[in-house]
C-alpha cells in the first residue's frame, strides 16, 4: 500500500509536465499577445518591444518552452507578466477559497446523493423514486448560470435567508455550494440508484434475504459494496466538472477565488499565472483521483492496488 | 435473529471500511470549510454612512503612472489629482493648477495651488509634480503610460509652486497630458503590483483585495469641503444580474453603465431605486476593414450605413439609452460640428448603390446574397444580440453577415491584424478631438496606431497635421469642423449612437452629478440619508 | 431467455425520445413562426396566441426557436455522447484488459486531458478549427471521451475480480465472450446514467463555446444560447430560460427513461 501511494505520487510529475506542457501550447496557440493587452495601442513600439525583451517573450518559443520546463522543474513559477508578482503566491493566495467552495459543494453533493439513491432504490417505480429522478432530472438540466440567480432570487432577494453573494462566514457559502454540488448530487443519485437496484437483483442477494437477513441489513451489507465502485469512480471523475464549474460559480458569486484569476489570466494572456492556475487544478484533480483510487481499495478489498 | 445478523452486518470490516471512508470523506469535506470559511467578516457587508458601488471589474491597478483601464481610471481620480482634469464640454479645467500660461507655442506653465496635501499630510510641490512625471518617462520604471507622454520632451520646476512642460514641436493637444495623477516625490515605481501612493484627492485608499473590493476613506487633509461620507467602498461583482440584485437588495448603492439596458425597467420600478440617464460621451461605430477592395467603394460604405436602422436600434434594444451619433464627437464637446451628411434608414436606396457598385444579386426569388462579410464581435450578450440584428437588417439588402464572435483577447488581437471585414467598437471619454488624428491619420496604422481599418486619405491626413499644431483654439475648431464634415461623407466609420450614461443609485443617495465622460468626482459631494434598507 | 421490451421505463423513454425527434424533424415546419425573424416591436412580448411561448431580446418567437434549437442541441449532442461513448469504451476497455504499462500510461494521459480546463481547450480550438457545428462536434468529443474511458476502465477492473467473471475464466471463458456476455452488460447501467445526463452537459456547453468562438453561428438558435440569451431576464421573462430549461430536462428524462428500460429489457440475468 505505502510503495503503491508512492509510486503514484511520482507519477504526479510526467502527469504535472504533461498538463504544463498541454497548457503552454495552448495558451501560445490562441491569438492575443499579454504586452499589447497591457500597453495598448499607444504605446511606443520601442516600448513594446522592450518590455518583450524583459519578459522573454521574443525568444523563439521552443526556447521559451524550455526556460519554462527548466524553472517548473526546480519549483520556480515564475512572475505574473501583468502585476509582477510571484505566480506561486498569486495561486496559493486564492486557492483555500476554491477548496472551500469545491468541498462545500462535494458535501452537500454528497448528503444529498445518498439519500436520494437510498430512497429511490428502496422501491424502483414509487413515489419516492419517481420524485428523487425528477430532482436528478432537473438538477443536470438547469446550467449554474441560470441556477445561481435563480437560487439568489428565491432565497436571498425573496426570503432574505442567505447572504446575496461574496466570500464570508459559512452563512454566505451556502447558496454557491448548492449551485455547483446539485448537478454532482444528481449524477451520483442516480448512479447509485441503478447499481443498488442491480445488486438487489444479484443471487447473493436473494441468498442473503432467504437466509433471513433483514432488507435493511442486506441492502448495507452486500448492495452497497457493490455499488460502491461505480459511485466512487463517478465521484472522481465529476471532481473535475466541481472544479471548472468552480469557475462559472466564482464569477456568479463573487466568490474570490482560483477560477476568476485563471479566467483574468487566460484573458489578459498572463502566461505563467494561466500555467500556475491550471497545473493548481490539474494537481487538486490528480490527487482527488488518487484518493478515490485509494478508497476503493478501502471499500473493495478484492481491489489489488498495484 | 434479525438483530444479531444486523450487528453482525455493521460489524463487517468492508462495511466498517466503506463508512469509515465516506464519514472520512464527509469529515474532510467539513473541515475544509470551517477551517477556511469562518470568523471572516465581509468589510463591505456595513452601510450606514458608506456608499457602496457595483463594478464589474477589479481596478488592475491603481497607481496612476499603471493604470490605463476604466475602471482603475475612474478610482484614480478619487485619490489622485492632476494638473489639470477633463471638463464636461471635452476642454481642460485646472485641478492642481490654478492658472495655465502657453509662453511660446512648445512651452506650458502651470501654477500649482499652494493648500493640496498628500493624505499623509505632506504638502503637494512641484517637486512632486516632476517627480511623477520624471518617474513615468522613464524607460526603466516600464510605466504603461509613457506611450501617451511621447509628445512631451521635459517637465521642469522652476519653483515650488510652479511647473512647465516642454513639447517636442508644438502640441495642440498638450493639456491631455496633464490628466496624469501625481504621486509624492520619491514614490518607487514598482510596476503595477506595488502598493498605491498617498494622493491629494477627496479620498484615500485604505484597502484594496483584488477581486473583492477596494474601500476608499475620506482623506482629512484634501484641500476641498472634506466628504459627508466615512468612505466609498466598490464592491467587484463581475455578473450583471447580480449587480441588479444587489441594488434591489439594498446591498448596493450606486451602479453605472454595467447593467443590461432591458433590465432598467423593473429596477426603476422599485421604490428604493432611481434611474438617471444622462448624455454620455461613449461612442459606438461600424468600422471598415479598407483592405478589402469591396469596402474600399464608398458607395458599399454609404449602402450600409443605410441599411442599419440605429434609430429602431436604440429604440428598443437600447431601450433609448443612446443618442444617435453623427459622428465621434458628441453634441457635448467644444469642436462639435453640426453640418454633417447623415444617413437615414433607407434599405431602398441602399440596394441602388449597390447594384451601382455592380455587387449584383444572383437572379432568382427575394432578396439574394449580393455577398458575404465576416463580423467580428466579443461574445458577451449585447454584443451578440446587436450582430444578430444588424445580420438581419444587411441581409434585407443582400449583404450576408457572417458573425464570428470571440472572447475578448482573441477579438481584439484579430482587429489589431486586420482580421475583419467590418467590426462593431467603441470609445469611451474621448475628450480633445485630437483623438481623430490617432484614428484616421494614415500614420496610425497598426500596431502602433489605432487607424485599425487602415483608413488613407491625403485629405484628411492634411486636415489632421494641420490640427495638430494649430495653437489657437478657435481655428482648430474650424479644421476640426471640416475633418468631421469628411468623416462623415468619406465614413471610414459608420457612426451608431453616443451611449447615455446610466446611473441606477439608492434613493438614499443624494448630491450626484453626472459629467458626459462618466467621471466621479462628484463623488466627494454625496451625503447618505438612511441605511439604503430595502423593503422585499 | 427473452429480452423483456415492454416495461414502463422502455415505453415512457421511447415516447418521449421519439416524441423529441419528431418535433426536431417536423416541428419547424409545423409552426409558421421564422425563427431567424427579428421583430424589435415585439421585445420580450408576453405569451399569447400569436406566440405561445412569447418573444425573446429581439422580438423573435420563443417556440419557433425551441424546434429549431432542437435539430442542432439533439444531434450534436446525440452525436457527441456516441462518439464519446464509443471511444471511451474502446480505450478504456483496452486499457483495463491489457493492463501494466500500457494501462498506466493510458491512464495518465486521461489524467492530464481530465484535469485539464476545458475553457483553455475550447479557445485554442477556437482559435485552430473556428466556428461551425462540426468543429463544435470535433471539440466536445475531443474533451468528452475521457470520463468514459475512466468510467469504463474502473469498472472492468472490478468487474474482473466478480465471482461470476472470475468461475467464466476459469471454464477457459475466452477473453471476447467474456467482454462479450458478461462485461459489457454489467457495465451498462453507469454507462447509461452517465451517458443521459451528458447528454444535458453538451447542450449548456454549446452556449459557453459559441461565446468562446467555437460552437453554432449566429443566428442559429440552439438550446444551450437560448438559456444564455434568457439569463438576463430571469425577473422580467423568465419564459425565455423556462422554455430551454424545460426543453433540455425533457430530453434528459426521456434519454434516462430509455436507458434505463433498454438495461431491464437486455438484461439477461433476471
Amino acid at each position: 500500500m505505502r510503495g503503491y501511494i508512492a509510486r503514484r505520487i511520482l507519477v504526479l510529475v510526467p502527469v504535472a509536465l504533461g498538463v504544463a506542457t498541454l497548457t503552454f501550447a495552448m495558451i501560445h496557440l490562441t491569438p492575443g499577445d499579454p504586452v499589447v493587452a497591457m500597453l495598448g495601442e499607444n504605446a511606443a513600439p520601442a516600448d513594446v518591444e522592450g518590455l518583450r525583451h524583459t519578459l522573454g517573450l521574443d525568444q523563439p518559443l521552443l526556447r521559451q518552452y524550455f526556460i519554462f520546463l527548466s524553472h517548473l522543474l526546480r519549483g520556480d513559477l515564475g512572475q505574473s507578466i501583468v502585476t509582477g508578482a510571484p505566480v506561486a503566491n498569486l495561486v496559493l493566495e486564492r486557492f483555500p477559497a476554491t477548496l472551500e467552495l469545491a468541498a462545500a459543494a462535494l458535501s452537500v453533493a454528497i448528503l444529498v446523493a445518498f439519500a436520494l439513491g437510498f430512497l429511490a432504490s428502496v422501491r424502483p417505480g414509487s413515489g419516492l423514486d419517481l420524485g428523487a429522478m425528477g430532482f436528478a432530472v432537473l438538477g443536470v438540466s438547469v446550467p449554474h448560470l441560470c441556477l445561481g440567480p435563480l437560487l439568489m432570487i428565491a432565497f436571498s432577494l425573496r426570503l432574505g435567508w442567505l447572504p446575496l453573494s461574496g466570500r464570508g462566514g459559512l452563512a454566505h457559502l451556502v447558496l454557491p455550494a448548492v449551485t455547483l454540488g446539485t448537478a454532482m448530487a444528481a449524477i451520483v443519485a442516480r448512479i447509485l440508484r441503478q447499481s443498488l437496484i442491480e445488486a438487489q437483483a444479484q443471487d447473493y442477494m436473494r441468498t442473503a434475504r432467504s437466509k433471513g437477513l433483514g432488507q435493511r441489513a442486506a441492502l448495507v451489507r452486500h448492495a452497497v459494496r457493490n455499488a460502491a465502485t461505480p459511485v466512487i469512480t463517478v465521484l472522481g471523475l465529476e471532481v473535475g466538472a466541481l472544479l471548472t464549474g468552480s469557475i462559472v460559480i466564482e464569477q456568479i458569486f463573487s466568490w474570490p477565488g482560483l477560477g476568476r484569476l485563471m479566467l483574468q489570466a487566460i484573458g489578459s494572456r498572463d502566461y505563467p499565472l494561466v500555467e500556475g492556475c491550471v497545473l493548481a487544478f490539474s494537481l487538486s484533480y490528480v490527487l482527488v483521483n488518487l484518493l478515490t483510487d485509494l478508497l476503493y481499495a478501502v471499500v473493495d478489498p478484492r481491489v489489488r492496488l498495484g | 435473529m434479525k438483530p444479531r445478523s444486523r450487528a453482525r452486518g455493521w460489524r463487517s470490516p468492508i462495511c466498517r471500511g466503506w463508512r469509515l471512508a465516506f464519514t472520512a470523506l464527509l469529515l474532510l469535506a467539513a473541515g475544509c470549510v470551517i477551517l477556511t470559511g469562518c470568523g471572516r467578516a465581509r468589510e463591505s457587508d456595513r452601510s450606514g454612512d458608506w456608499l457602496r458601488v457595483e463594478i464589474e471589474t477589479s481596478p488592475s491597478t491603481l497607481d496612476p503612472r499603471y493604470a490605463t483601464d476604466v475602471i482603475s481610471s475612474r478610482i484614480g481620480e478619487l485619490i489622485y489629482d492632476s494638473l489639470v482634469k477633463a471638463d464636461s464640454r471635452g476642454g481642460f479645467a485646472g485641478d492642481l493648477a490654478q492658472s495655465i500660461e502657453r509662453p511660446t507655442p512648445t512651452l506650458w506653465v502651470f501654477h500649482l495651488a499652494r493648500r493640496c496635501r498628500f493624505s499623509n499630510g505632506k504638502l503637494l510641490t512641484a517637486r512632486d509634480v516632476k517627480y511623477t512625471y520624471d518617474s513615468a518617462m522613464n524607460p526603466a520604471s516600464a510605466s504603461l503610460k509613457r506611450g501617451s507622454l511621447a509628445a512631451l520632451a521635459r517637465v521642469d520646476a522652476p519653483d515650488a509652486f510652479t511647473v512647465s512642460f516642454t513639447t517636442n514641436g508644438p502640441f495642440a493637444a498638450a493639456l491631455e497630458l496633464a490628466t496624469l495623477g501625481v504621486v509624492p516625490a520619491g514614490t518607487p515605481a514598482n510596476g503595477p503590483r506595488g502598493l498605491p501612493p498617498p494622493g491629494s484627492g477627496p479620498f484615500k485608499l485604505a484597502r484594496f483585495e483584488r477581486d473583492e473590493e477596494v474601500v476608499l476613506e475620506r482623506n482629512s487633509w484634501w484641500a476641498g469641503q472634506a466628504s459627508a461620507m466615512r468612505g466609498i467602498v466598490f464592491k467587484v461583482m463581475p455578473d450583471a444580474i447580480v449587480r441588479a440584485l444587489e441594488l434591489m437588495k439594498g446591498l448596493g448603492d450606486f451602479a453605472e453603465n454595467n447593467v443590461p439596458a432591458q433590465m432598467l425597467g423593473d429596477l426603476q420600478g422599485r421604490r428604493a431605486l432611481r434611474v438617471v440617464r444622462y448624455a454620455g460621451v461613449g461612442y459606438q461605430y461600424l468600422i471598415f476593414n479598407f483592405r478589402d477592395p469591396r469596402l474600399r467603394d464608398i458607395r458599399v460604405r454609404r449602402a450600409i450605413a443605410m441599411a442599419i436602422d440605429r434609430q429602431a436600434i436604440v429604440n428598443s434594444l437600447l431601450a433609448r439609452t443612446a443618442r444617435v451619433a453623427s459622428g465621434m464627437l458628441a453634441p457635448e464637446n467644444w469642436a462639435y460640428e453640426p453640418e454633417v451628411a447623415t444617413y437615414s434608414y433607407d434599405p431602398a436606396a441602399a440596394a441602388r448603390l449597390l447594384d451601382e457598385a455592380g455587387l449584383r444579386a444572383p437572379a432568382g426569388e427575394g432578396p439574394g446574397t449580393r455577398f458575404t462579410l465576416v463580423y467580428k464581435t466579443t461574445g458577451d450578450e449585447e454584443r451578440r444580440s446587436l450582430a444578430q440584428v444588424f445580420q438581419a437588417m444587411l441581409a434585407k439588402v443582400g449583404i450576408r453577415l457572417d458573425v464570428r464572435t470571440n472572447e475578448w483577447a482573441t477579438f481584439y488581437s484579430d482587429i489589431q491584424h486586420g482580421d475583419f471585414d467590418v467590426a462593431s467598437l467603441a470609445w469611451v471619454g474621448i475628450n480633445d478631438p485630437h483623438h481623430y488624428y490617432t484614428v484616421f491619420d494614415s500614420k496610425m496604422l497598426p500596431p502602433h496606431g489605432s487607424n485599425r481599418g487602415y483608413y488613407s486619405n491625403a485629405k484628411m491626413d492634411e486636415l489632421l497635421e494641420r490640427a495638430e499644431v494649430e495653437m489657437d483654439r478657435d481655428a482648430r475648431r474650424r479644421i476640426y469642423g471640416a475633418v468631421q464634415k469628411l468623416a462623415a461623407a468619406d465614413l471610414p466609420y459608420v457612426s451608431l449612437w453616443w451611449q447615455d450614461n446610466v446611473t441606477i443609485m439608492n434613493r438614499r443617495v443624494r448630491g450626484f452629478a453626472p459629467y458626459p465622460n462618466g467621471s466621479w468626482r462628484s463623488f466627494a459631494m454625496i451625503s447618505l440619508d438612511g441605511t439604503g434598507e430595502v423593503d422585499r | 431467455m427473452k429480452p423483456r421490451w415492454r416495461n414502463p421505463s422502455l415505453i415512457a423513454g421511447g415516447a418521449i425520445v421519439c416524441a423529441l425527434a419528431a418535433a426536431a424533424a417536423l416541428g419547424p415546419s409545423m409552426v409558421a413562426a421564422d425563427p431567424l425573424a427579428i421583430n424589435l416591436n415585439l421585445v420580450l412580448a408576453p405569451a399569447g396566441w400569436a406566440h405561445p411561448l412569447g418573444c425573446d431580446a429581439l422580438g423573435r418567437d420563443v417556440l419557433a426557436r425551441l424546434l429549431w434549437g432542437a435539430r442542432i442541441s439533439l444531434s450534436v449532442s446525440v452525436a457527441v455522447v456516441a462518439v464519446s461513448v464509443t471511444l471511451g469504451s474502446i480505450i478504456g476497455g483496452t486499457a483495463a484488459l491489457a493492463g501494466g504499462a500500457a494501462d498506466e500510461l493510458m491512464m495518465r494521459l486521461i489524467d492530464v486531458l481530465l484535469a485539464f480546463p476545458g475553457i483553455l481547450f475550447a479557445l485554442a480550438l477556437a482559435a485552430i478549427l473556428g466556428p461551425g457545428l462540426l468543429d463544435l462536434t470535433i471539440a466536445l468529443c475531443a474533451i468528452g471521451w475521457t470520463g468514459y474511458a475512466r468510467l469504463v476502465r474502473g469498472e472492468i477492473l472490478s468487474l474482473r475480480e466478480r465471482d461470476y467473471v472470475v468461475a467464466a475464466r476459469a471454464l477457459g471463458s475466452r477473453t471476447e465472450r467474456l467482454l462479450w456476455r458478461h462485461l459489457l452488460p454489467a457495465l451498462a447501467g453507469p454507462l447509461i446514467v452517465r451517458t443521459s445526463f451528458g447528454v444535458a452537459a453538451i447542450i449548456v456547453a454549446e452556449a459557453a463555446l459559441s461565446f468562446l468562438g467555437l460552437g453554432a453561428r449566429l443566428p442559429t438558435p440552439t438550446w444551450g444560447n437560448m438559456l444564455d440569451e434568457g439569463r438576463a431576464f430571469l425577473l422580467i421573462a423568465p419564459n425565455l430560460t423556462a422554455a430551454p430549461g424545460a426543453a433540455i430536462g425533457l430530453a434528459v428524462l426521456g434519454f434516462n427513461l430509455l436507458g434505463d428500460g433498454l438495461n431491464r429489457a437486455l438484461d439477461q440475468r433476471r
